[in-house]
């Protein structure tokens, strides 16, 4: 210590004893410097990381498409339950429209929570079924695959007796169809676990009522 | 105190040969940076000294400046990250109700006025509203369909209004509106839950969209706030969460009469 003294004072003295003493300083801000860099790092990474992996699905995602248009998909194959429920003249079409309008609309509540959760708006802000990974879009009517027209719906509302059965049976197993076709969509899009389990449940529960829909109207004709 | 004094020993005869105690004399932290960098210099100018005993020069080249672009580098890039996390954490978590705030020109009733919007009740008949447009009040059991429905006739307020409860958002218009921007209000609301449009007389603006609480009055189709107003708030100003849009009344059949049914079933 006091050689540095008195050789910060005497230049020439300090090149000779200098080193030895002073150099275990700079390798120690070395090494100060590559721990902290370190430390830096780790934290950024663990940042970037949480930011990445840990994230909710956004709002482009498909997981938002699908809970959204399944959503409306949904909303519409209740109104049209609710119809079968009230009207059908088979009790057998009363018994399946109270099943799928509960069930459908207990869906829609479980896909607004999942938005709400991953902080999106119930309205996307892009097309219907853009998120579809085979792009299949909306028809001309913007309507998503296996939806009815405003006028089929008009028409089941309006008919009576066996024809509600007959037109219900119908529009159910396209919308149907358009709805197992949107589930697997999402499940080759996506391996969130909520959204998968739900999607494979769709799948499941509604290919069975198309079969079951499809004796019904066997049965009657 | 402390931190100075790992440097202190060797420094403390610098201060009195050169009497440089006033700069390092500052707040402790600094003192230490301060400090710091001169030090330094001359002891690296040491090490590579004993060869050649020309200092003068080396003393400046002797700063770390590989260490020094490692911290500004590191610092830099993880200011940027955690700050992009911050703020799209910020933004992610911005309730409906802020964003609606945001919006330029909109009436949030359920703050200036809430006594009028604050019965709920079913009624049967003709209502009279505060608000035209209503947004809020007593209102017909039935509620008109609201699946992204376009209507182009009038339309019950008190039919509306349900459809309002349930967290739709309601588009009116001026029924002399050219055709052309009909059409485009119609391709905001066409095919989207909670939404439903008709034409309107009597408007005091040429477009209004409400929902629940909320009303704003607007001149021109073409306002980005139309769809900004509906997406904020299209089932989110709800005041029964989870309630349908499907089924109700889903024609213009008795105008702005309100329609008695007999089941709540649609029709």
């Amino acid at each position: 210590m006091v050689d540095v003294a008195t050789a910060l004072q005497d230049p020439p003295v300090e090149e000779r004893t200098g080193p030895a003493e002073a150099s275990r300083s700079p390798r120690a801000l070395r090494y100060l410097t590559l721990a902290l860099a370190a430390l830096l790092l780790l934290g950024v990474g663990w940042t970037a990381a949480t930011l990445v992996a840990g994230r909710a699905p956004g709002e482009n995602s498909p997981e938002a498409g699908f809970a959204r248009d399944m959503s409306r998909h949904h909303a519409q194959a209740v109104e049209m339950a609710m119809v079968a429920y009230a009207n059908g003249q088979d009790p057998a079409i009363r018994q399946i429209g109270y099943d799928m309008a509960l069930t459908q609309q207990g869906q829609i509540g479980q896909m607004q929570r999942w938005l709400q959760e991953w902080n999106l708006l119930p309205t996307g802000s892009r097309p219907a079924m853009e998120w579809m990974p085979d792009g299949i879009t909306v028809d001309n009517n913007g309507l998503m695959p296996g939806m009815a027209t405003r006028e089929q719906i008009t028409q089941l509302h309006e008919a009576q007796g066996a024809e509600v059965d007959r037109i219900f049976i119908e529009l159910m197993i396209k919308h149907h169809i358009g709805g197992v076709h949107m589930a697997d969509g999402v499940l080759k899009a996506s391996d969130r676990p909520e959204v998968a389990r739900m999607a494979e449940a769709m799948k499941l529960s509604q290919q069975k009522e198309i079969n079951e829909l499809r004796k019904l109207q066997q049965a009657s004709s | 105190m402390s931190i100075s004094t790992p440097g202190g020993p060797q420094r403390r005869p610098t201060v009195v040969s050169t009497g440089k105690k006033p700069a390092a004399g500052r707040p402790a932290a600094d003192a230490k940076a301060g400090s710091g960098k001169p030090a330094t210099p001359q002891r690296s100018g040491g090490g590579k000294g004993p060869r050649k005993p020309i200092t003068p020069v080396k003393v400046s080249q002797g700063r770390p400046w590989g260490p020094i672009a490692l911290f500004v580098a590191v610092g830099v890039l993880a200011t940027a990250i955690i700050g992009y996390g911050a703020w799209a954490t910020f933004k992610g978590s911005q309730s409906w109700q802020d964003k609606a705030a945001q919006i330029e020109g909109i009436v949030n009733f359920r703050k200036t006025d809430p006594e009028s919007i604050s019965d709920q009740e079913h009624r049967a008949g003709k209502i009279e509203y505060k608000q035209s447009p209503p947004v809020g009040g007593p209102h017909n059991p039935t509620w008109q369909r609201c699946l992204g429905d376009v209507y182009d006739a009038p339309i019950a307020n008190e039919h509306a209004l349900h459809s309002l409860e349930h967290g739709a958002v309601w588009l009116t218009y001026r029924p002399d509106l050219p055709v052309a921007d009909v059409e485009k209000l119609a391709s905001v609301i066409r095919n989207n839950d909670f939404m439903l449009m008709s034409p309107y007389e009597g408007l005091d603006a040429p477009i209004s969209v409400q929902a629940w609480g909320y009303q704003l009055k607007l001149d021109n189709a073409d306002d980005p706030r139309i769809k900004e107003f509906a997406t904020v708030l299209a089932q989110n100003a709800s005041v029964e969460p989870g309630v349908p849009c499907s089924s109700g009344n889903y024609t213009t059949g008795t105008g702005t009469e309100p329609r008695e049914l007999e089941p709540s079933m649609g029709g």
